[in-house]
């Protein structure tokens, strides 16, 4: 595939909006420039959040201490494996499917049912960098309230959830892994293109099409080492190894 | 720069310097992780961004006011919640994207029912969330979850 037909696969939603402006600059170039003014604003405050927030994901991604946390979400950890899990969820980077392979893993480790709900939802709406973000487009008063009710309706949520569902109405099948061929394998349903595994070992790795793929599959003493690192640095642990 | 970014960049640039005081190796390597992440998501970033400003032109205040102002139904925000469920867009351009409806004149109801649906229900996320976790837990997780942004954005309405 060509580097342009690549791009714009990658790139849909932005080709759509550059033709978009284009079509408005021939036939109605007072509403393009009109709209450019308009988006302007939102460029110019999102440049300006946009490295700090950055920076402040990686700075959590490497000081927060998620394999303690993690340790303390087994069987009858009460209310202190919920605070726990609240906080996992808090302070982890990535899109709400990350969090499924984590959640699995931690579950069949004992994590109960009330705590994986709990860490979904907060993976997916309360994470400390978007609401920095949240704050800075709506408004810190509105951002502190969502924040509030979200909080407590996780809560009530996940007592609700385990009064339903039972340990036992969810799999206990592991991560799926598509083929048994293949040793080394990414789930590209789960890698969020952090481009980790690549830079760690480029000899194994390699993006394509927004997806980490394996390169090869024979792993000697030499590079045991750096495809192992790989795997544990994965953040939604989507490499698995059989 | 407003007062709020000025204390979160302070905050941020401070404990970045510790960070490399106590350990560059590992700061170095998560920025590259997150930058890496970030790559990914700036055709998208971009897009929406210039999106909004199309938005803002076709769609006037007046428009954005008689549809979802004040006056706006329980059917306009059950509207935003589903488009919120079965919308996948990271978190990070749907901040702008509400604020630049709410100041345009949206009330904050259905505003809010998008953001929190946006995030928490995923219809598209479904098949993968089921295959993990089993149908029952998926379809509770999401029910509620749907339910419960609908109350939390009513009560952001009456408190703000």
């Amino acid at each position: 595939m060509s580097k342009t037909l690549k791009f714009i696969k990658n790139n849909k939603l932005l080709v759509l909006v550059v033709f978009a402006y284009l079509f408005l600059g021939v036939f109605m170039p007072d509403k393009a420039l009109g709209s450019l003014k308009n988006s302007l604003y939102y460029v110019k405050e999102m440049i300006m959040i946009m490295p700090v927030i950055l920076l402040l994901t990686a700075l959590i991604n490497a000081w927060v201490p998620t394999k303690t946390i993690e340790k303390n979400l087994g069987k009858d950890s009460g209310l202190k494996g919920n605070i726990f899990s609240f906080l996992l969820g808090s302070f982890s980077a990535g899109p709400i499917y990350a969090a499924f392979p984590i959640s699995k893993t931690l579950f069949s480790k004992g994590a109960s049912v009330s705590n994986i709900v709990i860490l979904l939802s907060t993976w997916a709406v309360v994470k400390v960098p978007m609401l920095l973000n949240e704050a800075k487009f709506l408004g810190p008063k509105f951002m502190a309230f969502r924040w509030v009710l979200t909080s407590v309706s996780i809560f009530l949520m996940a007592y609700i959830t385990s009064k339903f569902v039972k340990k036992e109405d969810i799999p206990s099948n592991d991560i799926s892994v598509d083929s048994e061929k293949n040793l080394l394998h990414i789930s590209d349903d789960y890698c969020i293109a952090c481009n980790l595994c690549v830079k760690i070992a480029p000899s194994h790795f390699e993006m394509n099409n927004k997806k980490a793929k394996v390169i090869n599959q024979i792993i000697d003493k030499d590079n045991e080492d750096v495809v192992n690192q790989a795997i544990e640095k994965c953040p939604s642990k989507a490499i698995s190894f059989k | 720069m407003d007062p709020f970014t000025l204390v979160f960049w302070l905050v941020t640039v401070i404990w970045f310097i510790v960070s490399i005081i106590k350990d560059k190796k590992k700061t170095l390597s998560s920025i590259k992780m997150s930058s890496g992440m970030m790559k990914h998501m700036a055709g998208e970033i971009i897009g929406i961004l210039f999106l909004i400003g199309i938005i803002l032109t076709f769609l006037p205040p007046e428009t954005i006011k008689e549809y979802a102002g004040q006056s706006s139904s329980l059917i306009t925000t059950l509207i935003f919640a589903l488009v919120g469920c079965i919308t996948l867009i990271p978190a990070f351009v749907a901040f702008p994207l509400a604020g630049s409806l709410v100041n345009a004149g949206a009330s904050i109801v259905p505003v809010v029912a998008f953001l929190t649906t946006l995030t928490m229900v995923g219809i598209v996320t479904f098949p993968l969330e089921k295959k993990e976790f089993g149908t029952k837990f998926t379809l509770i997780r999401n029910s509620l979850s749907f339910v419960f942004a609908i109350v939390i954005a009513l009560i952001m309405g009456v408190a703000l």
